[in-house]
């Protein structure tokens, strides 16, 4: 009786956690996952073989290849890459002209309950007209997705809106969803600057999910490059992309900083290191963008400074306390000469990097550092 | 539940006085099972490992003869239910919260959940003497949770942020990149359910029981949403009883 009743009770218990597991549900996703296209001729329309296959970031909708000038794009046939069971509208590898704007795709989820709207567009790369690359930051706005953190733009020499800087602050949005207030952020435009509005960056707490991640402190950051949210937390160094492609060969690097250290530097177990003072960073860096075997090269967090791609560097050494606007005037340091073609053929990355806590990408700094940017400038080599 | 109950009112009214011939008996047991929804939703995979844990379970229970082969059964046990239970989910609706902080999305990946509970509960049973030395116990219980702990990480896959096109957020598998909540303060503290089982001696003063109490009431406080099913606490008990009287 007894044996029977205990077995009755396994019977039961097993029956109700393994065998009611019921069938797998249809894939929700419906991501371009990557997208690509064929040409018979692909270096009469890129400037790079690379340039003709695009992974993208999940946050992102906006997919862009980059064409030289002149390049007939009336008849591409993109390919797309989407999540597994997804279709897409219109067809994938269908002919389309892209001359006449971005051209827009829908894909539409295996279950049919959640689509994604993308568009993808072919442009030319414009070319860099002017020798001094002036970023004031006065423009600025909320990011359009959440309204939540403030994001910069520039207007280009042709007029159009460009979004090459990124910041920390969508990772510090997901430690901190009940912040409401975007000027709380790590990185924050402030109204008087040397000229115009100025950014301030500011080492914020990351509070409770800092902690049980042992990632405690934000670093406010600002840099030319983009921000890949999805390794937020695991490889957070993968996080930070610096660079885009540039076809000038910079010399000097200018601006304007003010810079306060917070009261106690912490290491990344939250533990006070007494009497250690913060510093911010500045710096930019010019590298190759390809690797001998024509593999695409992108810096991050944990080799911008060290990567053997690197030709140039103009870095400021001590980025320490001044009270008043002070000016930076850094020239690049060359490790290697600039190959003319290669620049003409976009084979160069920029990278301009701000942060308020030069520790930050390891999570050490103090709270309270504060790096205020303003007026920088990109003096470039003459072109005829 | 009530069928039980009016069967235990019309024994009881038909009985002699209540205090004679009482049973004391005490147990200890084992309890082995885990709190899970009634119906797996799909989002649920599979299970890659359970751990039952160490729960124990003392009781103090007092038996009554009533007319043949009838009676009825009371006590109070200080119990343990616990586990823990690592499952694969495939877009399951979940938040990870940490000090007033949260993040609410679908997740993919592995999910780890730890409960435990120290419970005092009362059942009160009709028992049914079914011959040689078995009885048949079924009846209500009523548990009140002295302490309780919900907690567990969510790792090794990734978080669609609100819907499953929102930012994808990847999760490791070490504590620095796992996604981790704590939902110990929206546990209920009264639980009912339904017990059954068998008590059987096999010698004058010892025997042997077995158990299975079946929640009614989910492990949670019924505005408690952010896990979408009701999770019910359905336990197994096995272990010995002595008769004191």
């Amino acid at each position: 009786m007894q044996s029977s009743k205990l077995i009755w009770v396994i019977i039961l218990l097993c029956g109700c956690l393994s065998s009611c597991f019921k069938e797998e549900p249809l894939n929700a996703e419906c991501d371009i996952e990557s997208v690509w296209v064929h040409t018979d001729n692909p270096d009469d329309f890129f400037f790079n073989r690379t340039d003709t296959i695009i992974n993208v970031p999940y946050s992102k909708s906006e997919i862009t290849f980059y064409v030289k000038r002149n390049s007939d794009i009336t008849h591409m046939a993109p390919m797309f890459k989407i999540t597994e069971g997804a279709t897409i509208e219109p067809a994938n590898g269908s002919l389309q002209d892209f001359s006449r704007g971005p051209v827009t795709y829908k894909v539409t989820s295996q279950d049919k309950q959640w689509n994604r709207v993308y568009n993808v567009a072919f442009q030319e790369r414009s070319r860099t007209v002017t020798d001094t690359l002036k970023f004031d930051f006065d423009n600025y706005e909320l990011d359009k997705e959440y309204g939540k953190f403030y994001v910069w733009y520039d207007k280009n020499e042709d007029g159009k809106t460009t979004y090459l800087w990124a910041t920390g602050n969508p990772g510090f949005r997901y430690a901190y969803s009940t912040m409401k207030d975007p000027d709380r952020y790590p990185t924050t435009p402030i109204a008087e600057g040397i000229d115009g509005a100025s950014v301030k960056l500011e080492t914020r707490s990351t509070g409770a999910f800092g902690v049980i991640n042992n990632k405690r402190i934000a670093a406010g950051n600002l840099f030319y490059g983009f921000f890949d949210t999805k390794y937020v937390l695991t490889e957070t160094m993968k996080s930070t992309n610096f660079g885009h492609p540039f076809d000038k060969t910079p010399i000097k690097f200018e601006g304007y900083y003010r810079y306060k250290s917070g009261d106690k530097y912490q290491d990344k177990n939250g533990n006070e290191i007494p009497g250690k003072k913060d510093q911010g960073s500045i710096y930019s860096v010019m590298y190759r963008n390809h690797d001998n075997a024509g593999n695409e090269v992108m810096l991050h967090g944990d080799d911008v400074l060290t990567n053997p791609h690197i030709v140039a560097v103009a870095r400021m050494v001590d980025v320490t306390g001044t009270e008043d606007w002070t000016k930076f005037e850094l020239d690049f340091k060359y490790f290697d000469n600039i190959d003319e073609t290669l620049l003409n053929n976009y084979g160069y990355n920029l990278a301009i990097v701000f942060s308020s806590s030069y520790e930050g990408d390891h999570f050490e700094g103090a709270v309270g550092s504060t790096l205020l940017i303003d007026k920088v400038r990109l003096i470039c080599k003459k072109t005829e | 539940m009530i069928c039980v109950l009016l069967i235990i009112a019309t024994i009881t009214a038909n009985a002699e006085k209540l205090t004679d011939n009482l049973n004391y008996n005490v147990r200890l047991g084992y309890n082995l099972g885990g709190t899970a929804p009634i119906g797996i939703p799909s989002s649920i995979r599979g299970m890659d490992s359970y751990d039952p844990g160490w729960n124990l379970s003392y009781g103090f229970d007092v038996q009554k003869d009533i007319r043949g082969p009838w009676g009825v059964m009371t006590g109070i046990h200080l119990e343990n239910k616990g586990m823990e239970v690592d499952a694969r989910v495939k877009n399951y609706h979940m938040e990870m919260v940490q000090g007033g902080q949260r993040l609410e999305g679908y997740f993919t990946g592995n999910n780890v959940v730890n409960v435990e509970e120290w419970l005092l509960t009362v059942p009160i049973m009709a028992t049914y003497h079914v011959g040689g030395n078995v009885k048949l116990k079924l009846g209500p219980y009523i548990s009140y949770a002295m302490s309780h702990k919900f907690y567990g990480h969510a790792y090794n896959g990734y978080l669609r942020e609100g819907t499953p096109t929102g930012d994808r957020i990847n999760l490791g598998n070490t504590e620095e990149q796992r996604g981790s909540y704590d939902f110990s303060d929206d546990m209920r503290r009264l639980q009912f359910g339904i017990d059954v089982g068998a008590d059987w001696y096999f010698s004058k003063r010892w025997g042997a029981y077995a158990d299975l109490s079946w929640g009614l009431t989910g492990i949670h406080k019924s505005d408690f949403k952010t896990i979408e099913q009701t999770l019910y606490p359905i336990f197994g008990t096995v272990g010995l009883t002595y008769k004191l009287k």
